[in-house]
C-alpha cells in the first residue's frame, strides 16, 4: 500500500486552505473590530456618563438630554456615528458569531470561554438594543423634541419588573462585551502583543468595565428609586403661553422642575 | 503477580476508508508500566483482537519520532487533540478514548490528511529563498535578540493542534490557523527571508487570513511545544494592518 504521495488536485475534503490576498474580509473584519471601540465604544461611555445624571434629579437629567440634542447636525451625527456604525457591527457580529465552532465542551479553558462570552452578551446587546433604540428612541413621546420627559419616560419603562430585569442583564452584557472588546482590539491589532502585556491590559479592561456597568447600573437603581417624575420637567408650549403673563417672562430655567 | 492481571482499556474510533461510517472497537491489552499511545497502538497491532475476541485489523495512524518532535501523532485521545508519544498511559483515565483529530479528513483510522497546513504554509511562503543559479555567499548575520525571539517559533512541528482546538478553524471561516501566522513571523523576522515579508502579509490579509483569529487563545494553550502563539497572531496581525494601509494609500 504505497499510497504516501499526497492526492493530486482534486477537490479537497475538509477545512480549505488559504486564500491568499483574496477577498475584502480582512477590511470588513477590521472596520467591525474598529467600529466597536469607535465611535459605538465612545457613544456606548457618552451614554452611561449622560445617563448618570439621573442621580441629580429629572432636571438635571432633562438638561444633558437638551444639550446632547442641541450639537450641531445633531440628525447627521446620529445617524453616521451610532446608528448605521451600529447596525454594521451588530449584523456583521451576527455573521461572524455564527461561523464560529465553539469547542468549550472539550477545552473548557479562560480564553475559549471569554470567546463565547463575547458572542453570547453581543446577541443579548444587539436584541436589547434592537428594542431600546425603538422604544425609547422611535415611539412613545419624542424625546429630542421634549427632553424634559426622558426621565419620566425611562422611569415609566423601568416600572415594568421585567422590563427592568431585561436593562439589568443588558447593562451587564454591553459593559462587558464593550470592556473585553477593548482587550480584543489591543490583542488583535497589535498594541498588545506580549503576555505580560495582555494581562496587565485585561486587568486594565476589567476595572474599565466595571465602573462603567456600577455607573449605568446606579443610574438604573436612581431611576428606579427616585419618587416619580412629572411627564414633562422643562414643557416648552406653557412657556410660550406665558408669554402673556409678564409675571412668568424671566422665568430660570432651575425653576421650571418646581412649577408642577 | 497481582499487577500481571491488570489491563488497560482503549476504545478507538475506526474508519476503514475516507468514505466509510465511524464505528468503534473496544480493547483490552494487558498492562506494563510506562507505555505511551504509540505504544499501546503497537501493542494492538502485536494482536489486533477486539475485546470481544473477534480479530480485526491493526490501528492505522500517523507516527515517526516518538518523542514529540515530527509532529505526526496528533489525535484525539479522552477527546482532547494530544501527541500520542507524549501522552502516557498511566497518566491517562480510563477506558482511553481515542479518535482522529475532528477537523481534517480521515484517510483511514486515526489517520487523518493535514496536507491543509502544508497548502497554508505554501501560500504565505513560509521559507527562506536562498536558491540561484550561482553562489549566493554566507547569510547576513542575525542578531541575538532576534535569535531568541525566532527559536521558539522554529519549534513548530507542523502537528496541526492548534488548528484542531481553535473555535475559529473550520469549514466556513477557513481560517488559515495560528501554526501558518507563526511561521510568517518566523521568516519575516529572517534577515534573509524577510526579503518575502510584503508578499506574506498581503497573502494573510485574504478571506480566511490572520483576521479570522478570535483570541479564544486555545491554540497557545494546547500547543505540545509552547510557541507564543497569541504573540505571533497580535504581531503579525498588525503588520498585516500596516501593509494593508501602506498598499491602500500607494495606489
Amino acid at each position: 500500500m504505497a499510497t504516501t504521495a499526497p492526492p493530486a488536485n482534486t477537490i479537497r475534503k475538509g477545512v480549505q486552505p488559504l486564500r491568499a490576498g483574496q477577498g475584502n474580509s480582512f477590511l470588513w473584519r477590521r472596520l467591525h473590530s474598529l467600529s466597536g471601540i469607535v465611535p459605538i465604544g465612545a457613544f456606548l461611555i457618552e451614554h452611561i456618563i449622560s445617563n448618570f445624571e439621573i442621580l441629580n434629579g429629572p432636571l438635571a437629567y432633562a438638561k444633558q438630554v437638551q444639550f446632547l440634542n442641541s450639537l450641531p447636525l445633531v440628525r447627521v451625527l446620529e445617524w453616521a456615528f451610532i446608528f448605521i456604525p451600529l447596525a454594521f457591527h451588530a449584523l456583521y457580529g451576527v455573521f461572524i458569531a455564527f461561523r464560529g465552532r465553539s469547542t468549550v465542551n472539550v477545552y473548557p479553558w479562560a480564553g475559549n470561554y471569554m470567546y463565547v462570552m463575547q458572542r453570547v452578551t453581543g446577541i443579548i446587546a444587539l436584541l436589547y438594543i434592537g428594542q431600546h433604540v425603538w422604544r425609547q428612541r422611535f415611539s412613545g413621546v419624542s424625546l429630542p423634541e421634549h427632553p424634559g420627559a426622558a426621565f419620566a419616560k425611562v422611569q415609566h419603562e423601568l416600572s415594568n419588573p421585567w422590563m427592568l430585569a431585561i436593562y439589568v442583564i443588558a447593562m451587564i452584557a454591553t459593559t462587558w462585551h464593550f470592556a473585553y472588546g477593548i482587550w480584543l482590539f489591543a490583542a488583535k491589532w497589535g498594541i498588545t502583543p506580549g503576555d505580560k502585556a495582555r494581562k496587565r491590559f485585561g486587568y486594565i479592561c476589567a476595572a474599565f468595565g466595571t465602573a462603567l456597568c456600577i455607573m449605568g447600573l446606579a443610574s438604573i437603581v436612581s431611576i428606579v428609586m427616585a419618587p416619580p417624575a412629572p411627564d414633562d420637567v422643562m414643557p416648552e408650549k406653557p412657556a410660550v403661553t406665558a408669554q402673556a403673563s409678564p409675571s412668568t417672562e424671566f422665568r430660570h430655567p432651575e425653576n421650571y422642575g418646581s412649577r408642577q | 503477580m497481582a499487577t500481571a492481571a491488570r489491563t488497560i482499556q482503549v476504545e478507538i474510533k475506526r474508519q476503514s476508508s475516507p468514505d466509510q461510517p465511524a464505528t468503534t472497537e473496544k480493547f483490552e491489552i494487558p498492562y506494563r508500566p510506562n507505555m505511551n499511545i504509540t505504544s499501546l497502538l503497537g501493542e494492538i497491532a502485536l494482536n489486533p483482537v477486539e475485546v470481544t475476541g473477534k480479530p480485526t485489523t491493526p490501528i492505522t495512524y500517523d507516527s515517526n519520532c516518538l518523542e514529540e518532535i515530527c509532529g505526526s501523532c496528533a489525535m484525539l485521545i479522552n477527546g482532547k487533540a494530544r501527541m500520542a508519544c507524549s501522552a502516557l498511559v498511566d497518566k491517562l483515565e480510563q477506558p482511553i478514548r481515542l479518535a482522529p483529530l475532528s477537523k481534517f479528513p480521515v484517510v483511514r483510522d486515526l489517520a487523518v490528511d493535514r496536507s491543509v497546513l502544508f497548502e497554508n504554509l505554501k501560500a504565505v511562503k513560509a521559507w527562506v529563498p536562498i536558491d540561484g543559479s550561482y553562489d549566493l555567499g554566507s547569510g547576513p548575520r542575525q542578531q541575538p535578540q532576534i535569535q531568541e525571539q525566532r527559536y521558539p517559533l522554529s519549534n513548530c512541528i507542523s502537528c496541526t493542534i492548534c488548528m484542531e482546538v481553535c473555535p475559529q478553524f473550520n469549514d466556513s471561516t477557513s481560517f488559515v490557523g495560528a501554526a501558518t501566522i507563526a511561521q510568517v513571523k518566523l521568516f519575516n523576522m529572517d534577515p534573509a527571508g524577510s526579503v518575502l515579508k510584503e508578499e506574506r502579509l498581503r497573502a494573510l490579509a485574504g478571506d480566511g487570513g490572520v483576521q479570522e483569529c478570535g483570541m479564544a487563545q486555545n491554540c497557545v494553550a494546547a500547543c505540545p511545544k509552547q510557541l507564543p502563539l497569541i504573540e505571533a497572531i497580535s504581531d503579525v496581525s498588525r503588520d498585516v494592518v500596516i501593509q494593508q494601509v501602506k498598499d491602500f494609500f500607494s495606489l
